[in-house]
C-alpha cells in the first residue's frame, strides 16, 4: 500500500517535463517490468504446461516408478495408435463435436431469431435464457443424469405418458442412448450462449437493410436468406469456432453422465487423457495425448477458419 | 549507483525474493520433517470414505462418536475428518492426488485394501512394523490385506466382504450353485408379483463390479489370476453375468448403472429376493423399520465346485509417511481398533470388526446375524495385490462393462483385458 502511495504521488504532482525526463531515465525495460506479472502468469499457466507436457511425452514418466525418467523417443506417440483407447476416443470426440455444434448452432439460431422479434417480456426471456449457461456443468450433468433415470427420472415418465419411443429405456446401458444423454446435457447448457452470440450478430444488422429489402419486394424467406444470413456470418463464425473448440475438449459431461461407458463407447480424448494422468499416473503417455489433442484442436480451428472465411 | 537513483529495481528484487521465500515455505512445509509429540497441541486429519454424514449411512455417525471419545481422552489433539467421495474409485483419486503432491495431510487414510500395495511401493505411507503393532489381534486375512511384501503398512479397521443376500421367506433353501440362484430367482419372481427383479448386483463401471465378478467367479471354481486371465472359468462367469440380464432376465438392464447403494436399496425395500452386497446391508435389512427384517440370509455366492469365494474389501487405516503428527495419528489408529469400540461400531454401523476379541457374546446377543457372517468371512479372497491395481481394475471394469452392456462378445472382451493386464506387468 505504501509503495503504491509513494509511487502515485510523483506521477500527479510534477510538471509534464519532469515525467518525460523520468521516463527516459527509466529506459525501455520499465514497460517490460509493468507487463511482467501478467506475462509471467500467462507463461506459467499456458507455456509452462505445454513445454512440460511436450518434454514428458518423449520420456517414460510414471509416478509410481520413482524418479528415473528415461528418454523413450516416439514410444508414447506410437502407443496412441497401438492401444484400444485413443483412436476410438478421437473418433468419438470428432463425431460429438460435429453433431453437437451443428445442433447447438441450429437451435441457437432459431432462438436468436425469435428473441430478435419484438414482443412483450422479451428482455426477461433474453436474460432467463442464460440461466442454463450459468449453472456449473457438473451440476447440470448430475441433474440430467437423474432426469434420465429410468425409475425416478421425468424423461422416462414423460416419454411413457406420451407413448413415444425411448420410454422404459435404461439410457446408460446403450451406446446411442448414452450419446443422446450427453448431447442433450451439452446442448441444454451451451445453446443459450450460441443464441446470445447470434442475437448480438442479428442486432448489428441495420434496420435500413431490411427496409430496402421490403421496398424491393423481398419475402420473409428471401430477406433471411439474402440479408440476414450473409450479414450474420461473422457472428456465426465466432459461435461455431468457439463451440467447436470447447466441444473438442469435452470432459465434465462425459465424466458425470456416462463415465465413458458403456464399455468405452463414450470416451473422448479428454476422458482418456484424464485416465492416463490421474488413474495410470503415466505423465509420459498423458503428455503424448495432450500434445495430440493440441494438434487436433489447432487443425480443426484452421479448417473451420478456412471453410467459414471462404464462404463469407 | 543506478540503484540509488532509482529505487524500483530494488523493490522488484525484494518482491521476487519474497515470492521465492513464500514458494520455498510452501514446499518445505509439505515435507513434514518435524514430528509433534503426542502431548503437544495439534490437529490430526483423518480421510474417511463417505465422511461423517453421507456415504454408508450410520458408519459416519460411528466414526464421529469414536473421534469424540478420542478427543476427550487426548484433549490436546483435535481430529478433523476429511470426507472422501462415496465411491471407492473417486476416493482413491482424491487421496492419491494429495500423496503425489507430497502433502502432509491427511495424516490417517481410510483405505480400501487394494490401495495398500500401490501406496507402499510409492513410499507414500509409513511402514508400521517399527511401531510395534500387535498383529495377532486381527484376522490373518485382514493383516495380509494390510501388508505389502510381508511388511505391515496399515491397521485393519473393519472387514468388508461381498456375499449374497437372500430372502429366507421366498427362498426356503439357500442355492448351492450359480444355476440354482437363477432358478430360485425365477421361482421367486413368479411367486411374488411385488418383486421387481430376481437378482440385484452392482454392474456400473466402477470397482464394485469387479468385486461382484470375483464373487461370481468363485461360483464357477475360478480365482482371479492376473497372469492367466483368459480362463474357461472367467469366460463362464462373464457369460453368466451377461445372461442374468439378457437371457434369464432375472436382473434388469438397469444394473449396468447400479452401485452397491442401489443394490442395497433394491434388497431392503423388498423388491429383490437376491442381492450381492457387503455386510453393512445386513444391519439395515434387520433394522426394525425394514420390510425384510427377520427374512434376511447371507451366504457366500454359491459355488458349483464347492469352493465359493467372497471378495475382500476390507478397510485399512494407513499412516501418511509425510505426516508430522505420526504419534497422534498412530494413537488414533489404535483407538479405532480397540475391541470395545469395534463391537460398538459393529452394532451401530454394521461394520464387522477386524479384531477377533470384538466378537463377543454381547455382539451375538444384540445382532445374531454376525454368526451368519462368519461363514462368509471364512472364504474371503483378496483382490489381486499389486501396485498396478488401479490399471488392472480399469481393464477389468472395461471388460465387464462391455459384456454387461452387450456390446462385445465375452471372448473378445476377455482377450483384450488379458493382453492389457499382461502389458502392465502386474502379475510379476
Amino acid at each position: 500500500m505504501t509503495a503504491l502511495a509513494t509511487r502515485a504521488k510523483p506521477a500527479t504532482s510534477p510538471p509534464p517535463a519532469k515525467i518525460m525526463r523520468r521516463r527516459r531515465r527509466e529506459g525501455p525495460w520499465f514497460g517490460w517490468v509493468l507487463v511482467a506479472p501478467a506475462a509471467g502468469a500467462l507463461l506459467l499457466i499456458t507455456a509452462f504446461p505445454l513445454v512440460y507436457n511436450a518434454m514428458n511425452s518423449v520420456r517414460h514418466v510414471d509416478l509410481l516408478d520413482g524418479s528415473s525418467r528415461p528418454f523413450v523417443g516416439t514410444e508414447n506417440y506410437r502407443r496412441l495408435f497401438s492401444e484400444h483407447t485413443f483412436v476410438p476416443a478421437l473418433e468419438h470426440t470428432l463425431g460429438f463435436t460435429a453433431v453437437s455444434v451443428t445442433l447447438e448452432v441450429a437451435v441457437g439460431l432459431v432462438l436468436a431469431l425469435l428473441l430478435n422479434m419484438p414482443f412483450r417480456g422479451r428482455g426477461l426471456l433474453r436474460a432467463s435464457l442464460l440461466i442454463p449457461w450459468a449453472v456449473p456443468t457438473a451440476v447440470a450433468a448430475t441433474l440430467w443424469r437423474n432426469m434420465f433415470d429410468r425409475s425416478n427420472g421425468f424423461v422416462d415418465y414423460l416419454l411413457g405418458a406420451l407413448h413415444l419411443p425411448g420410454a422404459h429405456v435404461t439410457w446408460l446401458a446403450n451406446t446411442w442412448s448414452s450419446w443422446v444423454m450427453v448431447l442433450v446435457t451439452d446442448a441444454w447448457q451451451s445453446t443459450p450462449l450460441v443464441a446470445i452470440l447470434l442475437l448480438a450478430g442479428l442486432q448489428s444488422v441495420p434496420a435500413e437493410v431490411y427496409e430496402a429489402g421490403r421496398i424491393d419486394g423481398a419475402s420473409r424467406w428471401q430477406s433471411f436468406r439474402y440479408l440476414t444470413w450473409p450479414l450474420l456470418r461473422p457472428a456465426l463464425m465466432v459461435a461455431v469456432v468457439f463451440r467447436a473448440l470447447s466441444a473438442l475438449l469435452i470432459f465434465d459431461v462425459i465424466y458425470v453422465v456416462t463415465g465413458g461407458g458403456p464399455g468405452n463407447s463414450t470416451e473422448t480424448l479428454s476422458f482418456v487423457n484424464y485416465h492416463a494422468f490421474l488413474v495410470d499416473n503415466n505423465f509420459g503417455y498423458g503428455g503424448a495425448i495432450s500434445i495430440s489433442m493440441l494438434i487436433t484442436t489447432v487443425m480443426v480451428a484452421l479448417l473451420l477458419r478456412r471453410v467459414l472465411a471462404a464462404r463469407c | 549507483m543506478t540503484n540509488s537513483r532509482n529505487p524500483l529495481p530494488r523493490r522488484y528484487v525484494a518482491g521476487a525474493l519474497g515470492l521465492v521465500v513464500l514458494l520455498g515455505g510452501c514446499s518445505s512445509s509439505a515435507t513434514g520433517g518435524k514430528q509433534e509429540s503426542l502431548s503437544s497441541d495439534q490437529t490430526v486429519v483423518i480421510a474417511v470414505q463417505g465422511g461423517t454424514t453421507g456415504g454408508l449411512g450410520s458408519e459416519g455417525k460411528s466414526t464421529a462418536d469414536e473421534i469424540a471419545s478420542f478427543e476427550k481422552a487426548h484433549p490436546n489433539v483435535h481430529v478433523k475428518v476429511q470426507a472422501l467421495a462415496s465411491t471407492t474409485d473417486q476416493a482413491y483419486q482424491q487421496v492419491q492426488r494429495a500423496l503425489v503432491a507430497g502433502s502432509a495431510t491427511p495424516d490417517v487414510i481410510d483405505a480400501d485394501n487394494t490401495w495398500v500395495a500401490t501406496f507402499a511401493k510409492a513410499g507414500w505411507v509409513k511402514q508400521l512394523d517399527g511401531l510395534g503393532p500387535d498383529t495377532a489381534r486381527f484376522f490373518p486375512g485382514q493383516v495380509a490385506g494390510a501388508s505389502y511384501q510381508d511388511k505391515l503398512y496399515g491397521l485393519p479397521w473393519y472387514i468388508n466382504v461381498e456375499g449374497l443376500y437372500y430372502r429366507t421367506d421366498l427362498v426356503p433353501t439357500p442355492p448351492k450353485s450359480p444355476a440354482e440362484v437363477v432358478a430360485a430367482a425365477k421361482a421367486a419372481l413368479e411367486a411374488d408379483p411385488k418383486l421387481k427383479e430376481g437378482l440385484a448386483f452392482e454392474g456400473s463401471k466402477y470397482e464394485g463390479v469387479v468385486c461382484a465378478f470375483i464373487a461370481f467367479l468363485g461360483g464357477f471354481g475360478g480365482t482371479l489370476d492376473l497372469g492367466h486371465l483368459d480362463t474357461p472359468q472367467v469366460r463362464q462367469t462373464l457369460q453368466y453375468m451377461h445372461d442374468l440380464i439378457y437371457v434369464d432376465k432375472v436382473a434388469p438392464q438397469a444394473v449396468t448403472g447400479w452401485t452397491e447403494d442401489n443394490v442395497g436399496q433394491a434388497f431392503t425395500s423388498g423388491q429383490a429376493p437376491f442381492a450381492t452386497n457387503w455386510p453393512y446391508v445386513f444391519q439395515a435389512a434387520e433394522a426394525k423399520d425394514s420390510s425384510v427384517a427377520g427374512k434376511t440370509g447371507w451366504i457366500p455366492f454359491p459355488s458349483a465346485t464347492g469352493h465359493p469365494t467372497a471378495p475382500l474389501g476390507g478397510s485399512v487405516m494407513l499412516l501418511n509417511a509425510k505426516s508430522s503428527h505420526q504419534a497422534a495419528a498412530w494413537a488414533l489408529m489404535q483407538w479405532m481398533t480397540d475391541p470395545g469400540r469395534q463391537t460398538e461400531r459393529a452394532l451401530s454401523a454394521g461394520d464387522p470388526p477386524s479384531v477377533r476379541a470384538a466378537y463377543t457374546a454381547k455382539l451375538y446377543a444384540a445382532a445374531p446375524y454376525y454368526k451368519q457372517e462368519e461363514a462368509v468371512f471364512a472364504v474371503t479372497t483378496s483382490r489381486p495385490i499389486t501396485p498396478r491395481y488401479p490399471q488392472v481394475t480399469a481393464a477389468l471394469q472395461l471388460m465387464l462393462s462391455q459384456v454387461l452392456s452387450d456390446q462385445t462378445s465375452v471372448e473378445s472382451a476377455v482377450s483384450t483385458a488379458a493382453s492389457t493386464v499382461k502389458g502392465l506387468g502386474a502379475d510379476s
